[in-house]
């Protein structure tokens, strides 16, 4: 298992993000669905080691991350695209990856290679050269991609991919998204079922803190069978396990 | 989006050699994105327009030019430098690119110095650039001696000190304000820091903006008969590279910078910078002024530096040389043709000196910050005769241009030099005043105690004042034709040095 979490909980002052979660995944795409404040980014942050856990158990890619040295190796091997993406306006593109690269420690040597790679599987190839400052939304959001599977991780932690993406995009997007669940872990937080439903093997959903369903999206459409909230079966198991988790 | 072609990259930690390399890939574009480059611009236009047009308009002395270089280009370059250190230590805040950056493996604190470093290293580059043209300027004006490096080591150490105060303080308040704050506040830190300064043996004196005796300021006397006297200088460098370890070693300090090996390795960095830093201020209190004028600290100071510098002096063609200091070599001319007139009255006569030579000065500190300047020994000394002369400009005061010099140099040791032969001064008798007041006025200088040209001259016989004895006798001794005055010096110097001619026996 690459992420092995077991009643872990993050407070942030008197308030609990994120609340005794259990959680193991594999290699594929794990989709961590939610309402707003249900804990998701909380999670995401916790599992990309920008801030510790409070308390409980955290294992990832067989490592623990409270440790410096087995941490750093955790983040050779991670990408993260966090929901408020930072930039620096004067970058191109491909500068933007490259010193995401480079901060990652991979060899220099390969670099600009995986530089290229990575800018060209989000379709930015001929924007490259362009500062950061004159991309649109979705581009930025596209370029914020790039940085994140540049050194090929192993964990892969996207907060909100797909927003600002195109539906065009958002389709390739899955594609890719499927593509590296094939030999990583890759966590996906959204608020988008149908991502959900085209892009991910299984699926956590959030509330308060607590993950209240950990299925596959077969499983979560069968909970919807019979609630009435929701224009898509996938909406409705969603809508229906929330409602369980808060009656 | 398309599916991934590239091989899965290498688990491995990358070597030494792959990981400099990295770091200098890194360090590539933090050098392409620095606020720093935006300074510079300002920084060189600040510097143009106060220190090198300042400079330049010195003699083209090298100690001058470099002790004024030093402090000038600091106050150039301290605002746009600590501005640009804080707004780039302040980046990632700014920017909002905290998480991104603390999920990578490379540490923080390696992140930041790779940030500092581009911006301290166009600071540098930038000033470096500037000294480049002022000394290569000055090499081409310069009769003598070489460019002076201590005080561009202690700029760059300053640079490097002030660039990482200014990160440092961007980095742990992170604001949009804390960079023009910072670049405000270390202006007049640096400015205030001479306030304090108190005769030689001040702590102060550590600030890098001090070169030497604070309040005499930049002066041409220092470094050519003597040695420059790097004590001050390495005590600075000390004290500025100290202060920078332990600023960028405290960058370290906080958990998640680095692991305990990198944290306490940057402990220990930290308490030995601020340890060298106090050790260089504790040596800067001990300096004292030397009587060359420069600082010197007894625990760095090099006995050989005491030694004069050998010299071949430089010459001038008239009946008494004119005998300068290579360095002053410019001058030469314009004081040659100043004394001129002075020289010719006195040559051929029996005691005149052989030779007009210029002399070091020594110095003395005095109350307070008042440093006295004056000839180590007698005016005139040895067989035959040599004439010991100050120039203006070897004296604490302003510096002035070479007709300015040369003007004040016929003023002061045209007199000096006549009442020197005549063996006129104090105890001297109403003869020998009037002798010599009457050469002053043949030379064409004005004549002493006549206002207001000659009121406040040094050595002025306050006898020879219009309307008395010695007044008329000199207004006639100089009406004489030079070749009678002068026959009748030939004949009876010596007795008017002994004191034995009296008003009445003069012509």
């Amino acid at each position: 298992m690459n992420v092995e979490i077991s009643g872990l909980t993050r407070r942030f002052g008197r308030t609990t993000a994120v609340a005794g979660v259990d959680l193991q995944a594999g290699p594929g795409v794990l989709g961590l669905l939610g309402p707003n404040g249900a804990g998701k980014t909380s999670l995401l942050r916790v599992m990309a080691t920008v801030v510790p856990p409070t308390s409980g158990r955290l294992r990832l890619l067989g490592r623990d991350p409270g440790q410096y040295g087995p941490r750093r190796e955790i983040r050779r091997r991670l990408g993260y695209l966090p929901q408020n993406l930072g930039y620096y306006p004067g970058f191109t593109v491909a500068e933007f990856v490259e010193y995401f690269a480079l901060l990652k420690e991979m060899p220099a040597a390969r670099v600009p290679a995986a530089v290229a790679a990575a800018v060209e599987r989000v379709e930015l190839g001929g924007k490259a050269k362009a500062r950061l400052r004159t991309l649109s939304g979705g581009m930025l959001r596209r370029a914020g991609i790039a940085q994140a599977i540049v050194n090929e991780p192993e964990l892969l932690l996207l907060d909100e991919p797909t927003a600002g993406l195109d539906p065009e995009q958002r389709v390739a997007f899955r594609g890719l998204l499927r593509h590296l669940g094939q030999r990583a872990t890759v966590v996906v937080s959204t608020h988008l079922v149908e991502d959900v439903g085209a892009a991910c093997a299984r699926v956590a959903l959030m509330d308060r803190g607590e993950i209240v369903f950990h299925g596959t999206p077969a499983d979560l459409t069968a909970r919807g069978q019979g609630h009435g909230i929701g224009d898509a079966p996938l909406e409705r198991g969603y809508s229906a396990v929330i409602s369980a988790a808060r009656s | 989006m398309t599916a991934p072609r590239v091989p899965a990259t290498a688990r491995r930690r990358p070597a030494t050699r792959r990981s400099g390399l990295a770091s200098a890939r890194l360090l590539r574009l933090e050098l392409r994105h620095n606020a720093m480059l935006w300074m510079l611009p300002v920084a060189v236009a600040l510097f143009w327009f106060t220190t090198y047009r300042k400079t330049m308009a010195m003699p083209p002395l090298w100690n001058l030019r470099a002790a004024n270089m030093q402090s000038g280009a600091l106050a150039d370059f301290i605002t746009p430098v600590v501005g640009a250190a804080a707004w780039m230590g302040s980046r990632e805040a700014r920017r909002h690119t905290t998480d991104l950056v603390t999920i990578t493996a490379r540490p923080r604190w390696a992140r930041l110095l790779t940030t500092w470093a581009a911006t301290t290293g166009w600071a540098i580059a930038g000033c470096l650039g500037c000294l480049a043209v002022l000394y290569t300027v000055t090499a081409r004006q310069a009769g003598w001696g070489g460019p002076l490096w201590w005080p561009a080591a202690v700029v760059a150490a300053s640079l490097a000190a002030l660039s990482a105060i200014g990160f440092a303080a961007g980095t742990l308040v992170p604001g949009r304000l804390t960079a023009p704050l910072a670049a405000v506040a270390a202006f007049f830190m640096l400015a205030l820091s001479t306030e304090l300064i108190v005769g030689s043996q001040s702590y102060w004196q550590i600030s890098p903006l001090v070169t030497g005796p604070w309040d005499a300021g930049p002066n041409a006397g220092v470094g050519t008969f003597y040695p420059y006297l790097p004590d001050l200088s390495i005590a600075q460098a000390m004290f500025l590279a100290g202060l920078t370890i332990a600023v960028l070693a405290a960058l370290a300090l906080p958990r998640g910078s680095g692991g305990r090996r990198l944290r306490a390795a940057a402990a220990a960095a930290c308490a030995g910078g601020l340890v060298a830093a106090g050790t260089a201020v504790a040596l800067a209190g001990t300096g004292k002024l030397d009587a060359h004028g420069m600082i010197a600290i007894p625990a760095l100071h090099d006995a050989a530096n005491d030694r004069p510098i050998r010299f071949s002096p430089v010459c001038s063609q008239t009946a008494i040389p004119v005998c300068l200091n290579p360095a002053y070599a410019s001058y030469l001319p314009a004081v040659a043709a100043a004394l001129k007139p002075v020289l010719h009255e006195i040559a051929g006569l029996p005691g005149a000196p052989v030779r007009i030579s210029q002399a070091a000065v020594t110095y003395q500190q005095g109350a307070g910050n008042s440093v006295g300047a004056s000839l180590a020994g007698p005016p005139v000394s040895g067989r035959p005769p040599v004439y010991h002369l100050l120039l203006p400009d070897q004296l604490p005061g302003p510096v002035t241009t070479v007709s300015e010099l040369a003007a004040a140099a016929r003023l002061t040791a045209g007199p000096a030099i006549l009442a020197s032969v005549m063996g006129d001064g104090p105890g001297a008798s109403q003869a020998q005043h009037a002798v010599t007041a009457a050469l002053v006025m043949a030379a064409g200088l004005p004549p002493h105690g006549i206002p207001p040209a000659a009121d406040g001259q040094p050595g002025t016989p306050p006898e020879v004042t219009p309307g008395s004895p010695a007044y008329a006798a000199a207004q006639r001794f100089a009406a004489l034709p030079a070749s009678a005055r002068h026959a009748w010096l030939v004949r009876h110097l010596t007795a008017l040095r002994a004191g034995r001619v009296t008003l009445a026996q003069l012509p």
